[in-house]
């Protein structure tokens, strides 16, 4: 008798802190909630944002922040902001196909690839620079700003999913 | 041997020059050393298509504390000035009385995993969900240069499930 009230009690507690826990139960994925409808609305403008890295470098001080934007007809740019680096002659900005890059001379060896963007329009400053179509975003993962005569890397952004 | 060294010099200038002048033109082209002293200043302003939406201030990764936690704290500053905070790609352990705070970076008690006493922090409200993107709004005024840190906290518990470090965007 005792054993079964007590079997009863402990049964009726889990219940019970079960119905407080509804939590513990479910993933509470946003899909079901109504807020979702508001966050799409305010991030599912004209752009999206895709990756984002900090910049590093040491040999050139470079130092900002490197990210990748989507436009709504599928167009791709990078832009720099609080961006900083030394002056330089022949200076661009490129993507490398590595995870990231050491800050040093002849950093581009023979079989690496990368993609150009442009020079480098300022030194100090935000910028922007189109990315080529089709330009494969999960292998170039490192913004590099590089300076071609040289062969010398003034300073990297590896590339994170935002 | 001074009259000497002159004499060479005075005989030999056309040379020198004809190799000199050539050579540090070429040394200048390749280093362009002034522009070590001379900034190159640019403000574009961000792609037409951003400049209608929210502006970024600050992000930072979410790492896992006491529940693996994952995803990216940014912070946004609309057209009309009020901030907000959205989590995207995110992913936590669902729980009980689970917040959205706003702590100092450099607080110790970030340092374990659960706190012990009262955790500085602002307030953004229950977690919305354990997974997937969401958005808080920041009380107006809140000091973001005190408060650089997003935490997932379960108050119960004085857990801290993740942390984001903000740095500027």
């Amino acid at each position: 008798m005792v054993r079964t009230i007590k079997t009863g009690l402990a049964f009726t507690a889990l219940a019970g802190a079960f119905l407080l826990q509804p939590s513990l139960r479910a993933q509470d994925s946003m899909e079901k909630d109504s807020m979702k409808q508001d966050d799409k609305m305010m991030h599912d403008g004209k752009a999206k944002t895709l990756e984002t890295g900090k910049f590093h470098g040491k040999v050139h001080a470079t130092s900002g922040r490197a990210t990748v934007y989507q436009e709504a007809e599928g167009k791709l740019v990078l832009r720099l902001t609080n961006f900083k680096t030394s002056n330089g002659p022949d200076v661009h900005v490129i993507l490398v196909a590595t995870k990231d890059a050491a800050d040093d001379a002849n950093f581009l060896k023979d079989n690496t690839e990368k993609v150009e963007l442009g020079k480098l329009k300022g030194n100090e400053g935000a910028q922007n620079y189109e990315i080529p179509a089709g330009t494969d975003l999960t292998k170039f993962r490192t913004v590099s700003i590089y300076c071609e005569r040289f062969n010398a890397n003034f300073g990297a952004a590896p590339l994170e999913k935002f | 041997m001074s009259t000497n060294t002159s004499s060479w010099l005075s005989r030999n200038k056309w040379i020198l020059l004809l190799i000199g002048v050539p050579v540090i033109a070429g040394a200048w082209w390749a280093f362009r050393p002034e522009k070590l002293f001379i900034d190159q200043r640019v403000n574009e302003a961000a792609p037409a298509a951003l400049s209608s939406e929210p502006e970024a201030l600050y992000t930072g990764k979410l790492e896992g504390k006491v529940h693996p936690t994952s995803g990216r704290a940014t912070i946004y500053k609309m057209a009309d000035g009020k901030e907000y905070l959205r989590l995207s790609d995110f992913m936590t352990s669902n729980g009980p009385d689970v917040h959205v705070v706003l702590v100092r970076g450099e607080d110790k008690a970030l340092d374990g995993e659960i706190v012990k006493g009262k955790l500085d922090n602002v307030e953004l409200g229950t977690l919305k969900g354990n997974q997937g993107d969401q958005n808080y709004d920041l009380p107006a005024g809140a000091d973001l240069n005190k408060y650089q840190a997003v935490a997932i906290y379960c108050e119960r518990f004085h857990a801290i499930f993740g942390v984001a470090k903000l740095e500027k965007f």
